[in-house]
């Protein structure tokens, strides 16, 4: 479904972030991309984002080559991909319920749509009480599952989260690595991003190492291991 | 890209919502935009304002042939005829020697000393003459020169010291000095008003810029989204003529005191002529261009500013 071939992002001689990375990840997959900080991980997810172009290699979106999509044609790629991030990224004019609807409005919804799909994805990171707080009336737990809600209401194919804990407490790192889990039981791709040892080893997942922009280990069922 | 019926709805919501909640920035946009068409709006109002004053001041200058007293009509209307011909030449009176008694006897109708001494001298004192207007002060030169070539020399009227009575000759130093002073000031006020509108525009545009900047982040988060460029330019756009229209109230709003204070100050200066009067009765015109520069400069700035912070 994601087929990454044989990519490289050099942004000088001295700072190549990615070397020959090759993978594939099909549908349905829990992927856990690990390494350290500058490992290339967050490269990784903006090439397929196509926020940032490879400097060799492709990146495909299923059968499509994401860096050969015309412009005005990235925003439905984006629609299909739900993103995440460690500074979560909210809209900070717009209400928590507003974020959410925004990805809906972007895409052209119907208005009926958007007052049903809304709440229930609210319901979903139990952020029901909290719709209509503003994000910096928001805990960075909330902040962060209202980011999720957002990336998951558009019913993407992919959803790919950076570092989406980096910022939390332990206690709310495991509700959103439990929503992560919950996403991908519902049928959703996910790519997680992350350095934290004990998410890898609890997951039990999927494991893609990476070392100074190449893999070095992927593994079904991995540990952490550096 | 063409944008469908609920996009626009929601384009506007957006926008009409973020002008709302942007509070203070909004506030000083709107302030900015306001300055920036004040002095546009001053700047108008002024140039046309002085640009009517030295027109009706180019009025007032002619130049007058007065002609023998026996000089035949038929010659005077030939050179009228003649004159009229001339390229230079907008307009020529003619006023026979009758005519200028009766308009001498209506002037000085109350004075009885000077209507007694027309009595005496029986005779008519006056004589016929042609007031020529040129379309440009600059070309009285010509006019005349055209007048004392000669040919006319037989009907003209000479004064004591054997000069042609052509009033150009006797007024030409202030007629030159004044067509100068005309010319330079229709041009200087022209130089002026296009860099003060020059300020008044990047004034404007760095303001919206800024606002804009303020917002770049929300502007990517947005495209990682997945809006289109159009979706997410909308609301900002809207937002621009909201400060446009805004701008435009309170500028107007403020226009008109201050027009009638500097035309209370100035009617001295003037005479006839009053800035205010000149400002309420083209105050629609005003108020449309006012509004076209304001909603231009609102929607224009944000439609730049956004474009560089719509790359990725």
């Amino acid at each position: 479904m994601i087929y990454f071939d044989k990519v490289s992002k050099i942004y000088s001689p001295t700072s190549i972030a990615l070397e020959d990375v090759s993978f594939n990840i099909a549908p349905n997959e829990f992927v856990s991309i690990v390494g350290q900080s500058g490992a290339g991980k967050s490269t990784l997810l903006k090439l397929l984002l196509a926020e940032d172009r490879p400097t060799s290699g492709k990146v495909f979106f299923e059968s499509n080559d994401v860096h050969a999509i015309p412009k005005h044609e990235l925003p439905a790629l984006r629609r299909r991909i739900g993103a995440v991030f460690q500074d979560y990224r909210l809209l900070p004019h717009k209400t928590a319920y507003e974020n959410i609807a925004f990805a809906l409005e972007a895409a052209g919804k119907e208005e009926e749509d958007i007052k049903s799909d809304v709440p229930q994805v609210l319901e979903l990171v139990g952020l029901v009480d909290k719709a209509w707080h503003f994000p910096h009336e928001l805990s960075g737990g909330e902040k962060q599952r209202v980011a999720i809600a957002r990336a998951i209401v558009s019913r993407p194919d992919v959803v790919i989260a950076d570092e989406p804990t980096g910022n939390l407490d332990p206690l709310n790192t495991w509700d959103i690595i439990h929503l992560l889990e919950k996403i991908n039981d519902l049928g959703t791709t996910v790519m997680l991003a992350t350095h934290d040892k004990e998410i890898i080893n609890s997951l039990k997942r999927r494991v893609v190492t990476l070392e100074k922009g190449r893999v070095v280990r992927d593994e079904q069922r991995g540990r952490y291991v550096l | 890209m063409a944008i469908d019926k609920i996009t626009f709805r929601r384009i506007l919501k957006w926008g009409f919502i973020n002008f709302f909640r942007n509070g203070v920035v909004s506030v000083a946009t709107v302030l900015v935009i306001s300055l920036s068409i004040f002095m546009i709006g001053g700047v108008i109002v002024g140039s046309s304002f002085v640009s009517a004053v030295i027109s009706s001041l180019e009025e007032k200058i002619d130049i007058s042939a007065v002609f023998q007293d026996t000089a035949d009509e038929q010659a005077i209307l030939f050179l009228k005829a003649e004159l009229e011909k001339l390229p230079e030449v907008s307009s020529v009176k003619y006023t026979s020697a009758e005519e200028a008694l009766a308009i001498f006897r209506e002037r000085h109708k109350d004075d009885p000393v000077v209507l007694e001494s027309l009595k005496i001298l029986e005779e008519n004192p006056l004589f016929s003459s042609l007031e020529i207007k040129a379309k440009n002060p600059s070309q009285y030169e010509s006019i005349s020169k055209f007048l004392e070539s000669g040919r006319y020399d037989n009907i003209l009227g000479v004064d004591a010291n054997g000069q042609k009575k052509i009033t150009y000759r006797q007024n030409q130093f202030i007629i030159d000095k004044l067509s100068f002073i005309l010319s330079t000031s229709r041009k200087i006020g022209f130089s002026v008003s296009l860099i003060l509108a020059l300020i008044a525009l990047m004034v404007a545009y760095s303001t919206v810029r800024l606002a804009i900047y303020n917002s770049k982040d929300e502007i990517s988060v947005m495209q990682l989204v997945g809006a289109s460029r159009a979706f997410i330019r909308g609301p900002f756009l809207v937002e621009g003529v909201m400060h446009g229209v805004i701008a435009t109230v309170f500028t107007s709003a403020a226009l008109y005191p201050a027009f009638w204070l500097i035309g209370r100050k100035t009617s001295a200066l003037f005479g006839e002529f009053n800035i205010f009067e000149y400002f309420i009765s083209n105050i629609f015109q005003i108020f449309f261009i006012l509004l076209f520069s304001g909603v231009l400069l609102g929607t224009l700035s944000a439609y730049i500013a956004i474009k560089r912070y719509l790359k990725v």
